[in-house]
C-alpha cells in the first residue's frame, strides 16, 4: 500500500515541479525541453491511471509532436524575445502577489467542488458496457470514439482540418532545412519503415485493444516528418491532388457515411446491422491517413504554393 | 484519501497553474505552453474521474483523446501565428 | 429533422468540395448558401407545424448518444445564420476589399456556418466544447485573413478563446463527475444546488462569457473584430458571439437548479448593465470607426446578458422572447453597420471616425444604412431593437422596486444614441466633405442597407412574432 502512495506521491511532486519550472524558468529553450519531459511524465501518469490509449496518444501527440512544433517555433523566434525576465526583482514579487492569492483562492474553491466527486458513478458508463456488443468493435474506447460518440470524432477531424487551413494561409516562415547528416539518413531509412509498421499495427489493434486511429496517425506523422526532413519523401504540396484527397478523405468519408446512413433510413451515423465493424475499420483507415498527413503538414508547414 | 481524489486535486492544481501562467506571462510561446498545461490539468481530472469504476470509464478516455487532438491543432495554429507575428514586428522595426 | 441535417451538412460539404477542387468560386458558395437557407426555412416550417423534434445520433439510447434537438428557437437560429451568411457571401463575392480571391475565405466561412449550425442543434455538453473550438478556430483564421497587422489581435483572441474553452471544459468535467451524464435534458432532471454543481456552473458560465465577450471578459473583442476584413467583422459580430450565448441560455434556463439560477441571475444582470454603460462609453470615445462598431457590440450584448440574468432571477420565461429578439435585431443591425462602416472606410481611405465628415453627400446610401441600423440599436420605435427593449421593460414597469434596472436600460439607450449620433452628426457636416479615394460601390451600399431594413420590418410583424417567440420558447 505504502509503495503505491510512494509512486503516486513522487509522480505528483515531479509533475508539479516540472509545471512550475516550465512556466517560470528564464530561458525559453529550457522551458520547452522541460515541457517535453512534462508530456512524457503525463503519459506515465495516464498509464498509471489505467488509460493506455491516452498514454500512447500523449506520448505521440502531447510530448512528441507538440515538442517538435515548439522547438521549430523557438528556432524562428528572435533571440531578444527568448528569455522572459520572469521573476527578477522584489517589485515583481509584489506585483504578482494578488494574482497568486487569487490563484490560491480559485484552487481552494475548486478543491471544495471535487471533494465529493469520487463517490459518484456514471450512467453513461453502464450504458456503454451494455451496448458494447452491438458496437462492432471490442475495445470500448474505440467503440465510444467511432460509434457511440462518432459525431464528436467527426467534428474533431474538422478541427484538425481547420487548424491546417489556418496555418496554411499564414505567410510561410520556414527557413530551408540544413543538409541531413549521413547518420541521420541511415537511421531514418531504418526507423521509418518500422514506424509505419507499428503505426499500421496500432490501427489494426485498435478494434480490440488500446490503440486506434489517432495514435496510429500521430505515429505515422512522426515517421513522415522524419523522412521529409531528410528529403527522403517528396514535397507534399497542396497542389498535389493526392495530398488534398488524403487530407480531406477522413472528414469526407465520415460525412458521406453519415449522409448515406440517414438516407437509408437507419438514422444519422447509425451503422446498418452487421456493417458496424467493417465501416468503422474503413473510417479509421481514412481518418488515420488524414491525421497522419495533416499533422505532417502542420509540423513541416509547406505553404509555399498557397498564395499563387 | 483515495487515489482518485489525489489525482483530481493534482489535476485541479495543474489547471490553476496553467491559468495563472496564461494571465501573467507575456511571451506568446510561453502563454501557449500555459494553455497546454491548463489542458493537461482538465484531462487529468477527467482521467481520474474515469478511474472511479472497476473498469476505467471508456467515455472519459475517448473524450480526452478528442481533447488531445483539439489541443494539438490549436497549438500548431497558435504557434505559427505567434512566430509570424513576431517576425512581422521585427520587420517593422 | 432531414431539413435541419441538410442545413448542417450542405456548408460542410461545400467547404470540403472547395478545398478539394482548390476553387475560390464565390457564386458557388452563394448558391449553396441559398440551398442552406431553403433547408433552414423548411426546418422552421416543419418545427412550427409538427412541434420540436430530437434525433439520437447513431440511434443509441438515451444517456449514451449525442442528441440533436430541433426546437423552434433552434430552427429560427438556423434561418438567421443562413440569412446573414448568404448576405455576407453576396457582399464578399462582390466587394473589392474582402480578400476572397487570394485566401481561403470561402471554405473558412462555410466551415464557420457549419460549426454554428452544429452548435445550435447539439444538446450535449462535451459536443458543445468541440463545436466551440471549431467556431473559435474558424473565427480566428478568418480574422487572420486581413494580413500581418491582424496577427497580434488574432493570437490574443485565439489564446483567450482556448483558455475559455478549458475553463468551460473543467466545468463539464465536474458536471460529469457529479451526475455522470452529458446530455442537457437528462442533466435537468438531476441537478441539485450543491457545491460541486455551483462551481461547475460558474466555471462553464465564465468560459462562455469570455467566448461571447460579455463584460467584464470582453477585452479581446474590439481589436479582433476591428482588425478583421469587413465581411468577417460582420460575421463575427452578428453570429459568432451568439453561439456561446445560446449555450449559456440553454444551461441556465434548462439544466441549472432553480435556487442557483435565482442566486446567480443578479450578477449576470449587473454585468449586463455594466457592459451597456462601459462598452457604450468606450464607443463614444474611440477615434476609429470599426472600433466604435465593435465596442457597440460589447454594449449591446449587455442587453442580452441583462435579459438572461433577469430571466434567471425572476424565473420569467417571457424574457426568453426578449433575449432572442435582441439577438436577432442586434445581428441584423450589426451586419448592416459593419458592412456600411467597412465600405465607408475603404472608400474614404481612412479608418478614423473624423474622416466621415460630409458622407451624407458623398455616400448617402451607406451612411443611411449606418444610421438606420443605429436607430435599431438605440431602440427607436418601431424597429426590432425597440420591440426587444419593450419586451424587456414590460415586466419591470409595473413594479417600483425595479427602477434601477429601468434606469440602467434608459442610460444605456442614451449612450447608444450618443455614439450613433456622433457619427451621423459628422456625416451631415457637409460644408467641407472628405473626398472619397475611390468611386463608391452603390451595390454594396444597398446590400448594407438590406438587413437594416429587415430589422425595421420586424416591427410590421411584431404581434405574430412575439406570440410565436413566446410560444416557441419552452
Amino acid at each position: 500500500m505504502i509503495h503505491e502512495w510512494l509512486l503516486d506521491g513522487s509522480l505528483a511532486l515531479l509533475i508539479l515541479t516540472l509545471a512550475v519550472a516550465v512556466l517560470y524558468v528564464r530561458s525559453l529553450y529550457a522551458s520547452i525541453v522541460l515541457f517535453i519531459a512534462f508530456g512524457l511524465l503525463l503519459a506515465l501518469i495516464w498509464a498509471r491511471l489505467g488509460a493506455p490509449d491516452l498514454a500512447l496518444a500523449e506520448a505521440a501527440i502531447g510530448a512528441g509532436l507538440t515538442g517538435t512544433l515548439l522547438l521549430a517555433a523557438l528556432g524562428r523566434t528572435p533571440v531578444s524575445q527568448r528569455a522572459e525576465p520572469a521573476f527578477s526583482g522584489a517589485r515583481q514579487y509584489v506585483r504578482s502577489g494578488p494574482a497568486v492569492v487569487l490563484s490560491l483562492l480559485i484552487f481552494w474553491i475548486l478543491l471544495q467542488a471535487v471533494l465529493p466527486l469520487p463517490e459518484q458513478s456514471s450512467a453513461v458508463v453502464r450504458a456503454a458496457e451494455q451496448h458494447l456488443d452491438a458496437a462492432g468493435v471490442a475495445h470500448p474506447v474505440t467503440a465510444v470514439l467511432l460509434n457511440f460518440r462518432a459525431w464528436d470524432t467527426l467534428l474533431e477531424l474538422l478541427v484538425l482540418l481547420l487548424a491546417f487551413m489556418a496555418v496554411r494561409q499564414l505567410l510561410p516562415s520556414l527557413p530551408r532545412a540544413p543538409e541531413a547528416w549521413p547518420l541521420l539518413l541511415g537511421w531514418s531509412c531504418l526507423l521509418a519503415p518500422l514506424i509505419i509498421l507499428i503505426g499500421g499495427y496500432l490501427l489494426w489493434r485498435g478494434s480490440s485493444d488500446p490503440g486506434g486511429a489517432f495514435q496510429a496517425g500521430a505515429l505515422l506523422a512522426a515517421g513522415a516528418i522524419l523522412l521529409r526532413l531528410t528529403d527522403l519523401l517528396p514535397a507534399m504540396g497542396w497542389h498535389h491532388a493526392w495530398v488534398r484527397l488524403l487530407v480531406l478523405g477522413g472528414c469526407a468519408f465520415f460525412l458521406l457515411v453519415g449522409l448515406f446512413t440517414h438516407w437509408l433510413g437507419a438514422g444519422f451515423l447509425a451503422y446498418p446491422e452487421g456493417w458496424a465493424g467493417p465501416l468503422i475499420i474503413l473510417i479509421e483507415v481514412a481518418a488515420t491517413l488524414s491525421i497522419a498527413i495533416t499533422l505532417t503538414l502542420l509540423v513541416i508547414g509547406e505553404t509555399r504554393e498557397v498564395r499563387g | 484519501m483515495t487515489q482518485v481524489l489525489f489525482y483530481l486535486i493534482l489535476g485541479v492544481a495543474l489547471w490553476v497553474l496553467g491559468l495563472h501562467g496564461l494571465i501573467r506571462l507575456h511571451q506568446p510561446i510561453r502563454r501557449i505552453i500555459s494553455v497546454n498545461i491548463m489542458g493537461s490539468g482538465v484531462f487529468m481530472v477527467m482521467v481520474a474521474l474515469a478511474r472511479r469504476s472497476e473498469d476505467p470509464d471508456p467515455v472519459m478516455h475517448a473524450l480526452v483523446v478528442t481533447g488531445l487532438v483539439v489541443a494539438i491543432s490549436a497549438t500548431a495554429f497558435a504557434l505559427r501565428l505567434a512566430v509570424t507575428g513576431q517576425r512581422s514586428e521585427e520587420d517593422r522595426e | 429533422m432531414t431539413a435541419a441535417l441538410a442545413a448542417l451538412l450542405i456548408p460542410l460539404f461545400t467547404a470540403l468540395g472547395l478545398l478539394l477542387l482548390r476553387s475560390r468560386s464565390g457564386p458557388l458558395v452563394i448558391l449553396t448558401s441559398l440551398a442552406t437557407l431553403a433547408a433552414a426555412c423548411w426546418a422552421l416550417v416543419e418545427v412550427t407545424t409538427s412541434g420540436p423534434q430530437s434525433l439520437h445520433l447513431g440511434d443509441w439510447p438515451e444517456p449514451l448518444a449525442i442528441r440533436f434537438q430541433l426546437q423552434p428557437i433552434t430552427a429560427l437560429l438556423l434561418v438567421f445564420t443562413a440569412l446573414i451568411h448568404l448576405l455576407v457571401a453576396v457582399y464578399a463575392a462582390r466587394s473589392r476589399h474582402c480578400r476572397t480571391r487570394d485566401t481561403d475565405y470561402w471554405p473558412l466561412s462555410c466551415l464557420l456556418q457549419g460549426s454554428l449550425n452544429a452548435l445550435w442543434l447539439s444538446s450535449d455538453l462535451f459536443n458543445w466544447y468541440v463545436t466551440l473550438e471549431l467556431l473559435g478556430l474558424a473565427a480566428v483564421a478568418l480574422v487572420a485573413l486581413s494580413g500581418r497587422k491582424a496577427y497580434g489581435p488574432a493570437l490574443n483572441y485565439l489564446l483567450l478563446s482556448l483558455g475559455a474553452s478549458l475553463v468551460y471544459l473543467l466545468g463539464v468535467a465536474l458536471i460529469y463527475g457529479r451526475y455522470g451524464v452529458l446530455d442537457i435534458t437528462l442533466l435537468a432532471t438531476q441537478t441539485e444546488a450543491d457545491q460541486s454543481t455551483r462551481v461547475a456552473f460558474w466555471l462553464m458560465t465564465l468560459g462562455l462569457m469570455l467566448k461571447a465577450a460579455l463584460w467584464p471578459l470582453h477585452l479581446w473583442l474590439p481589436k479582433a473584430h476591428a482588425s478583421a476584413p469587413t465581411a468577417v467583422s460582420a460575421l463575427l459580430s452578428a453570429l459568432v458571439v451568439k453561439g456561446p450565448l445560446f449555450i449559456l441560455w440553454r444551461l441556465w434556463s434548462e439544466a441549472a437548479p432553480v435556487e442557483l439560477a435565482i442566486e446567480t441571475g443578479p450578477l449576470l444582470a449587473i454585468a449586463g448593465v455594466a457592459a451597456l454603460l462601459l462598452g457604450g462609453w468606450s464607443a463614444l470615445r474611440t477615434p476609429w470607426l470599426k472600433s466604435l462598431v465593435a465596442y457597440s457590440t460589447v454594449a449591446q450584448l449587455g442587453y442580452a446578458l441583462m435579459a438572461l440574468g433577469l430571466l434567471m432571477h425572476w424565473q420569467l420565461p417571457a424574457l426568453d422572447a426578449a433575449l432572442w429578439l435582441f439577438v436577432l435585431a442586434h445581428g441584423l443591425a450589426k451586419a448592416s453597420m459593419f458592412l456600411a462602416a467597412g465600405e465607408l472606410q475603404a472608400t474614404l481611405g481612412s479608418k478614423r471616425v473624423s474622416a466621415l465628415r460630409g458622407t451624407t453627400e458623398t455616400m448617402p446610401v451607406a451612411m443611411f444604412a449606418f444610421a438606420v441600423a443605429g436607430g435599431s440599436l438605440i431602440g427607436l420605435p418601431p424597429s426590432g431593437g425597440f420591440l426587444a427593449k419593450w419586451m424587456l421593460l414590460e415586466p419591470m414597469l409595473g413594479q417600483s422596486e425595479h427602477w434601477p434596472w429601468v434606469a440602467g436600460i434608459l442610460l444605456g439607450t442614451l449612450i447608444s444614441a450618443g455614439y450613433v449620433f456622433r457619427v451621423v452628426a459628422l456625416a451631415f457636416d457637409r460644408a467641407d466633405p472628405v473626398p472619397p479615394d475611390f468611386k463608391p460601390d452603390r451595390f454594396a451600399h444597398w446590400l448594407a442597407m438590406l438587413p437594416a431594413l429587415v430589422v425595421w420590418g420586424l416591427a410590421l410583424v411584431s404581434q405574430p412574432l412575439i406570440a410565436w417567440l413566446t410560444g416557441a420558447t419552452p
